[in-house]
């Protein structure tokens, strides 16, 4: 049989001495005894360069005598292979970085081992990667740890061990929040049981004492839920972010609080320039013995004295702060109640008010009080657009869409329309084109009821074309704002 | 001698108290009265019959008054026409610019709102260069003077404050 598969196979054994040889993708040699390389593939001369008559320990590592611990020794002693990993120098000079597979060559079983056959494979670019990520590990300008299944850190990066000390050995909660207990919530136990990526806010304690805001990131190591021996448990110090954040909430209430001051003695100014009038009419009929000039007077000071109190009640309704009591309503209920409350007056003074509602409407978490004033102001601010334009058609239309997941109330009027400078001036603070009528609070308090729910306001207008106010609730806001509300 | 009954003064105003007050104030005093309640109606009243003086608000819905000021100035027959403006915006956001943009550009004083009505008379007396009752020239004086030493309050720098504070507070003593 033997012999009927050596004639099968002609040239098979020339292929396995010198193709083979040559072509496994590895540095072959072949060292005798005395350390001398008695052979070696085109890879190992490309790789260590020139080896003919020299000793391996001088190719290999540039070395005038065998190596400490040399494993090709040991192999011609006990026959056994070995497999290693070694530095030496390439036949540029060149650092190299290799694995070495070593195996006994004998004629048979017992006999001396008079050759050793020694494949080196070069790693020096897998070396070169493991540094990289060593040093990407290191010096990452997060936290980084590695946590074991006993909330062990076996592995802590640079940011970390400066920021909290040295931690390699200790548990988790008590290095990021001085705790002799687990964290009620552990993002990381949650990790270890279901194998997904967590992400929360933490407030933790440095190793000098100071609070440390940042938000984690733990991802499992391991590709099955069950298989995780690790979590990595990644932090970024949101401390400034915090701090800033304060200082920026601190600087716009101060300056709201400017803007406010300012405006409202701009409409006291407005009030006591009629109380002044008032008077000054008085006082002149008085002087004259004017019963009309009496009258006139009078009614200008009761006039200012109604804006002193109006302007108090709209004052106090913008400055009290209060969330959006949200409850299931359908838009167009909240229209046709306003309809039903102007339809009346808007036709007193000329103006149609009609609604186009959006029929597949269905309810959405609302605050009606809330969306009632914002509706409120728009629709009477549209009234009076068109009272005080010189189109003899005065129309003033809410309505309702739904497009994309967000929800919309439109205002439209077709009256005086406002030039790009008032428009620029509307959501400023009693800021008011209807001289006595309005206080400038109307728009400010819409938009802040707007923005409580998540909301957004915009207008488009032209001089005497008119005006369309829109207000903007994305859906999933409001939904959420609904649940937040609930679990409270 | 010019007499205030030689003189017109056309009132702009959006308020309807602020028009009636000021217009009675200048007819008591003897000027001829026109009325406007926008900078655009002013335009139009102008067409008819020219003022020799205006007495204007800034902030109004329908042309306001810097615009109104522009288009007055593209009129040579009425670039020359004494302003004198009639502001609750003086020192806010909402009017600053529009101030400052009028009263470098040489549009007379300013008053303030709430308005006397003797320091409206003099002031409306003083730029249209007429003879004023000494009363009335210290309070035109004052005026001035005042609404000058309100601007150089609100750009001065911490030092100047502070120094006059201590000279105000001295004066007291």
């Amino acid at each position: 049989m033997s012999s009927s598969a050596k004639k099968k196979t002609p040239g098979l054994e020339e292929w396995m001495y010198h193709s083979l040889f040559q072509q496994v993708p590895f540095n072959v040699a072949i060292i005798d005894r005395d350390y001398n390389i008695v052979s070696a593939n085109d890879n190992f001369t490309e790789y260590f360069g020139q080896w003919r008559g020299r000793k391996c320990y001088k190719v290999y590592k540039n070395l005038d005598q065998p190596c400490l611990g040399c494993n090709a020794r040991l192999t011609f002693e006990d026959a056994q292979p070995r497999l290693s990993d070694e530095s030496g120098v390439d036949q540029h000079g060149k650092e190299a970085h290799y694995v070495v597979h070593i195996a006994p060559l004998r004629k048979r079983k017992g006999a001396t081992v008079k050759y050793i056959i020694e494949m080196s494979r070069d790693i020096v670019e897998t070396k070169n990667w493991q540094m990289e990520y060593q040093l990407l590990f290191e010096r990452v300008p997060c936290y980084i740890t590695v946590i074991d299944r006993n909330y062990k850190i076996i592995r802590a990066n640079e940011a970390f061990r400066k920021n909290f000390g040295d931690v390699i050995g200790r548990r988790c909660f008590e290095v990021y929040k001085k705790r002799k207990t687990k964290c009620p919530n552990c993002p990381a136990s949650r990790t270890f049981r279901d194998g997904q990526v967590h992400r929360s806010q933490q407030v933790g304690i440095k190793k000098g004492g100071e609070q440390a805001h940042y938000v984690l990131t733990t991802s499992p190591l391991g590709r099955q839920a069950d298989q995780i021996a690790h979590v990595i448990e990644m932090s970024t110090d949101i401390s400034d972010v915090k701090k800033l954040e304060k200082e920026v909430l601190e600087a716009e209430r101060l300056g709201a609080v400017g803007q406010t001051v300012a405006g409202l003695a701009h409409s006291i100014k407005n009030i006591l320039m009629g109380l002044e009038g008032g008077m000054y009419i008085m006082g002149r009929g008085l002087e004259v013995n004017d019963r009309d000039k009496l009258d006139q007077g009078w009614e200008m000071l009761e006039r200012n004295f109604n804006k002193t109190t109006s302007l108090v009640r709209d004052f106090l309704s913008f400055a009290k702060g209060r969330m959006p009591e949200l409850e299931m309503v359908n838009p167009n209920r909240l229209v046709e109640e306003i309809i039903g409350l102007y339809q009346a007056i808007a036709a007193d003074v000329g103006v149609a008010l009609k609604a186009d509602l959006n029929p597949r409407a269905h309810s959405v978490p609302l605050d009606p009080k809330g969306i009632h004033t914002c509706l409120t102001n728009l629709v009477s601010n549209a009234i009076d657009a068109c009272e005080m334009s010189d189109n003899k058609h005065g129309e003033v239309c809410i309505s309702t869409t739904d497009k994309k997941g967000v929800l919309s109330f439109i205002v439209s009027d077709n009256g005086t329309g406002m030039d790009s400078e008032i428009k620029g001036k509307v959501f400023t603070t009693f800021f008011t084109t209807k001289g006595g009528k309005g206080t400038g609070l109307g728009l400010l308090t819409t938009r802040k009821i707007v923005k409580e729910h998540g909301g957004r306001i915009s207008v488009s207008s032209k001089p005497s074309e008119g005006t369309r106010f829109r207000i903007a609730f994305p859906k999933s806001r409001l939904n959420a704002l609904y649940k937040e509300e609930k679990s409270k | 001698m010019t007499k205030p009954d030689n003189k017109t003064v056309l009132v702009v105003d959006d308020e309807e108290d602020v028009r009636k007050y000021l217009s009675m104030a200048l007819s008591d005093a003897g000027f001829n009265v026109l009325t406007a309640t926008s900078g655009i109606e002013a335009l139009d009243v102008m067409k008819k019959e020219t003022p020799d003086m205006i007495s204007l608000d800034l902030v109004m819905p329908k042309g306001s008054g810097v615009r109104f000021y522009r288009e007055l100035k593209k009129n040579k027959a009425w670039a020359g026409i004494p302003i004198l403006i009639v502001t609750g915006h003086a020192r806010d956001d909402v009017g600053k610019a529009d101030l400052k943009e009028l009263t470098m550009s040489g549009a007379g004083i300013y008053l303030e709102k709430p308005v006397k009505p003797n320091r409206y008379i003099a002031a409306i007396k003083q730029l249209l260069g007429m003879d004023t009752t000494e009363d009335e020239t210290e309070t035109a004086r004052q005026v001035q003077m005042q609404n000058e030493l309100k601007n150089m309050i609100d750009d001065a720098d911490p030092e100047t404050l502070r120094k006059l504070q201590e000279l105000i507070k001295k004066q007291k003593e």
